[in-house]
């Protein structure tokens, strides 16, 4: 993998995922009845969020890649179970998952930039990964709005589901060890930009 | 990339703008006419009402009563007013299965009191074809709908406590301040806050459900041959084709038979019927906007229905219709609701000339059904003067000055036609009706806001259906 393919399956990623956030947010404060078990929702969240991240933390620097489409496979199955929920609990076993994708995809993110780009000379790469994911959250969150109007929520999270699903095929797909020629262990080096 | 992202949400920006849309202003399920309330406070003790009651008074301040605000005309708000939400004071009080009563708070919906009394074997008598609606803000526009039996809402009613202009708390009976009963019911909001109602329940029971395809012009005959002299059937809709191929020529009757040979027990767990929202929100909103779509779902109810018919299902169940897939939020136009009751002998005529006058106003009429009401004039504004069918349209609309005014030009014209079939029209939806047609259609308006006077003097209960007709 090397940059490129990095950034577009990250705005594919954001698409998913700046598709359903804000109108997710609506949906999980019509479930509580009051703004204290809302915040709960999101504190458990961030618990997870952090609790995995020691275990993850070691494993960081082989397994990047490996993390980043678990984390957006795991965000799959929480889009796709949403619409199922009939209970606070499983609303707050799906964060405990989205807390967990969410630290596996932060951290990844973060090593594989620094991966993909070269010291002294990241600006750019990084200027483009914002601007693109950016842009992608912009656009989703608009095409968000409008799809609910004319269908419900729950094909939004159906569709962000499938976005969810794409971005982790992307990243797969440009990973796998297709070439022949590349050395064991070495995938990334060898794909540098 | 980012011109066009900034393009595409200035374009959402200008399509979102209209005053519609304004969060900070208020308005009901019709999205029409919104403006700036004082605030909207949440009903949630009687103590708390009473001291509101006495403060809005003392400071001159108007006061609205609001349930689910699904009434379209105006009805639950008023400018620079304070407007009691009542759907937080939402208490099933006590259900009481040997008399067949329940004590509800006014703000509890249908769907609140069905839960209740479904244990129980119990069911509602009279109500909408939904059960999103509060239980104040039905009796309060004395609803119907499916049964054809029980008469309009009012007559399940026993007695309800208001919470008058003076502060004070009444018990409203036929026997007990008798004289606010038919005045508070089918009163709009504007005699008093109900605070709670005690409402004459009915046996659960299991029925069949059969749907029979026809021709129009075959179907009051059938209904008045069919299905009224059958007491066996409980619930009765039809529903007329607006698709441009069978446009008010074909229509299709669902009724609801009482089968006795199968157990409540075994049918009666409460279901939520809206499944499939997105297909059938979609389909909708084609139906909204082309005439194939009209044509589609016609013949997908067509399949649907007579595919569906001889459904078993409980009555409590019959009487929870789905209704997501309606749902329309988008900015500048809206599904608007009118309603006209005829009397059954002027049925065939007017519902000839209706749709004749639909097409020539090309108004987008999206969907009709009809019900049947009994005669009952308790209420001082009573709409069922006599036994009539109610055709309730449904109508898709811009909210432009233009688009309104075309509705009201077609809605008047359709107006004289029912007080031509001596009719009359339901007055929770919107008010294009003149003030001559009203005063036609309901002659109790005199007595009605002459009451209104006395029991309020000071115009404290105040909402835009009284500023309209009540001058
Ligand atoms: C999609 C749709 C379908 C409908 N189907 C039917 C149908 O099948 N049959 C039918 O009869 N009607 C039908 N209606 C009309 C509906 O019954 C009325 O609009 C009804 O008033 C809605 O109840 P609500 O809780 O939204 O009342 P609101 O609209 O909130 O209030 C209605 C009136 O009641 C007054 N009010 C509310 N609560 C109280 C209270 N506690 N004390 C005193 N006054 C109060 C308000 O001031 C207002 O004047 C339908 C409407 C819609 C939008």
């Amino acid at each position: 993998m090397n940059l490129k393919w990095l950034i577009r399956s990250q705005s594919i990623m954001t698409l998913a995922a700046g598709m359903i956030y804000p109108y997710y947010l609506l949906f999980l404060k019509n479930l509580g009845n009051s703004f204290s078990k809302y915040g709960l929702a999101f504190a458990v969240f961030t618990i997870s969020s952090a609790a995995v991240s020691h275990w993850l933390a070691p494993r960081l620097d082989k397994h990047g890649v490996c993390m980043m489409i678990v984390s957006s496979l795991g965000m799959m199955g929480a889009m796709l179970v949403f619409p199922w929920t009939s209970s606070y609990g499983w609303v707050l076993l799906l964060q405990l998952l989205m807390g967990t994708c969410n630290a596996m995809q932060r951290m990844s993110e973060r090593v594989l930039l620094a991966d993909y780009t070269e010291p002294g000379s990241r600006g750019a790469g990084i200027g483009s990964y914002h601007f693109w994911t950016s842009v992608a959250s912009g656009f989703a969150v608009i095409l968000g709005g409008f799809l609910i109007d004319w269908l419900t929520i729950n094909i939004l999270f159906y569709l962000s589901a499938l976005l969810y699903g794409t971005s982790a095929w992307t990243i797969w797909r440009t990973n796998r060890p297709a070439v022949p020629r590349a050395k064991e262990g070495s995938v990334s080096e060898h794909n540098v930009l | 990339m980012l011109l066009l992202l900034a393009s595409l949400a200035f374009v959402q920006y200008v399509r979102t703008s209209s005053s519609d849309q304004n969060p900070y202003l208020m308005t009901d399920y019709s999205r029409l006419h919104p403006v700036k309330v004082e605030r909207v406070l949440q009903g949630e003790a009687e103590a708390q009402l009473i001291g509101l009651v006495k403060d809005a008074k003392a400071k001159g301040l108007k006061l609205s009563i609001a349930g689910q605000r699904h009434s379209q005309g105006g009805h639950t708000y008023y400018k620079d007013a304070v407007v009691v939400d009542m759907t937080s004071y939402n208490q099933v009080l006590s259900v009481d299965p040997e008399a067949k009563r329940i004590v509800v708070q006014a703000g509890a919906t249908w769907e609140d009191v069905q839960k209740a009394v479904n244990p129980y074997g119990l069911s509602v008598k009279t109500m909408q074809s939904l059960n999103v609606f509060t239980i104040g803000g039905s009796i309060s526009i004395n609803a119907h709908g499916r049964d054809i039996r029980n008469g309009s809402l009012i007559k399940s009613v026993e007695s309800f406590r208001l919470l008058t202009a003076g502060g004070d708390i009444i018990q409203v009976s036929r026997t007990e301040n008798a004289e606010l009963f038919p005045l508070a019911l089918g009163g709009y909001g504007l005699f008093g806050i109900i605070l709670d109602v005690t409402l004459i329940l009915t046996e659960d029971e299991v029925y069949r459900e059969s749907t029979v395809l026809m021709n129009l012009e075959e179907y009051s005959d059938y209904f008045q041959n069919e299905v009224l002299p059958n007491p066996d059937i409980r619930l009765h809709i039809a529903r007329i084709s607006v698709a441009e191929d069978s446009y008010f020529k074909e229509a299709f009757s669902k009724n609801y038979t009482v089968d006795r040979s199968l157990k409540l027990s075994d049918h009666n767990k409460l279901k939520s019927n809206d499944n499939w929202v997105a297909p059938g929100k979609l389909l909708f909103n084609i139906n909204r906007s082309t005439d194939w779509g009209k044509n589609a779902q016609w013949n997908l109810q067509k399949h649907f229905f007579v595919e569906q018919s001889d459904k078993i299902v409980s009555r409590n169940n019959a009487m929870r219709a789905a209704s997501a897939f309606m749902e329309y939020s988008q900015p500048g136009a809206n599904d608007l609701l009118q309603e006209y009751f005829i009397p059954l002998p002027q049925f065939d005529a007017f519902v000839q000339r209706l749709g004749a006058i639909v097409k020539e106003e090309d108004m987008n009429l999206l969907n009709i059904t009809i019900r049947y009401v009994n005669k009952d004039d308790e209420a001082v504004l009573s709409y069922a003067k006599q036994d009539m069918l109610a055709l309730v349209c449904l109508f898709h609309a811009p909210l432009s000055k233009a688009g309104q005014q075309r509705m009201k030009q077609g809605v008047e014209r359709i107006i004289n036609e029912v007080i031509a079939s001596e009719g009359s029209y339901y007055l929770p939806y919107i008010a294009y009706p003149t003030l001559e047609q009203f005063r036609n259609v309901y002659p109790g308006y005199e007595y009605f806001f002459a009451k209104k006077k006395d029991y309020d003097p000071d115009e404290l209960f105040m909402n835009y259906f009284y500023e309209q007709y009540g001058g």
